[in-house]
């Protein structure tokens, strides 16, 4: 059963790979979604009322396609341009989510989205607040939310999402 | 009417999107300029007749807001038509925004949206966009 920032996250997901990038995110893989490796990341971190990062992970085979819904068929043989496309939908899944989950008054600012595929997959003592992961095409992706700070900034997180009233019990929230 | 059109945002993506948006969408363009930060933007508009500008809000050197702002402050621009097209979702600082008579567009957006957005703040009416409508003859039998 997912907890309701994960329900948010892939909300936030699923509406930016369709509006964005032309894309479904299908909630089950197949087994040649499965099979496919997530090869391909970029992270974008933010500031304010808590700090975080959010990664994004995709199989490296949908990177053309989502440069050329993005930007059109000649741009997406560029592999930088491939990279900056699925900054961008880092970008927009988290500027969309952090609302969502913190409350439509708290203000973050965002860093510029990172290429991390060479890095490792995760820093010392850091576990993701939320997972979505699903289908995409022929390939798959994952999205983590990571959550840094004090129990009281992480409480007060809870306390001021803007469905949390709404959509889940109090102490659900991650 | 064609537009002179400014798109400010840090991303090159998201510029390219929009530009690219902006082509489909059959608004009238006679030019379009690029900017990667606020500040380059004000530059932009000391060179170039713009008539609208599209503009990010989170930014580095100069963000969204500072510079529409300063938009307002001088009197050459104060009346420019703007369209914030952000993935901002904080209500102040939106409530802000639009307190400066800028219209917003959430990230990500379709097309029409930008389109019809567009249409409404630089006062296209409808007869401009689409051209005159012809009546039906069933519309005059009454």
């Amino acid at each position: 059963m997912p907890t309701t920032t994960a329900q948010l996250l892939r909300r936030a997901t699923a509406s930016t790979f369709e509006d964005l990038a032309f894309l479904f995110l299908e909630p089950e893989c197949s087994e040649e979604q499965a099979a496919a490796p997530l090869d391909a990341a970029v992270s974008v971190d933010f500031h304010g009322p808590v700090r975080g990062r959010l990664t994004v992970r995709v199989s490296s085979m949908l990177m053309p396609t989502i440069a050329a819904n993005m930007l059109g068929e000649e741009q997406a043989r560029q592999v930088p341009l491939q990279r900056d496309a699925l900054g961008e939908v880092a970008n927009v899944v988290c500027g969309n989510a952090l609302p969502m989950i913190a409350g439509a008054d708290a203000v973050f600012r965002l860093d510029a989205p990172r290429w991390i595929a060479d890095e490792p997959r995760a820093r010392d003592g850091d576990a993701p607040a939320a997972t979505v992961s699903g289908g995409v095409d022929d390939g798959r992706a994952e999205v983590e939310l990571f959550l840094f700070g004090t129990p009281e900034q992480l409480h007060a997180l809870q306390t001021s999402g803007a469905d949390a009233t709404s959509t889940a019990p109090a102490g659900s929230i991650f | 009417m064609a537009f002179n059109i400014l798109v400010v945002d840090d991303s090159a993506v998201m510029r390219t999107m929009i530009v690219r948006t902006l082509k489909m969408s059959g608004v009238p363009i006679a030019s379009i300029h690029e900017a990667a930060n606020g500040e380059e933007g004000l530059r932009r508009l000391q060179d170039e007749w713009i008539d609208l500008l599209l503009l990010d809000v989170n930014m580095p050197v100069m963000n969204g807001e500072e510079m529409l702002q300063r938009i307002r402050a001088d009197e050459r621009t104060r009346d420019l038509a703007v369209v914030i097209v952000s993935t901002e979702g904080s209500e102040t600082r939106l409530a802000t925004l639009q307190s400066l008579g800028a219209a917003i567009v959430h990230k990500p957006f379709p097309p029409e949206t930008l389109r019809d957005t567009i249409l409404r703040v630089t006062g296209v009416t409808d007869a401009d966009y689409y051209g005159p409508v012809a009546a039906t003859s069933d519309s005059l039998d009454f």
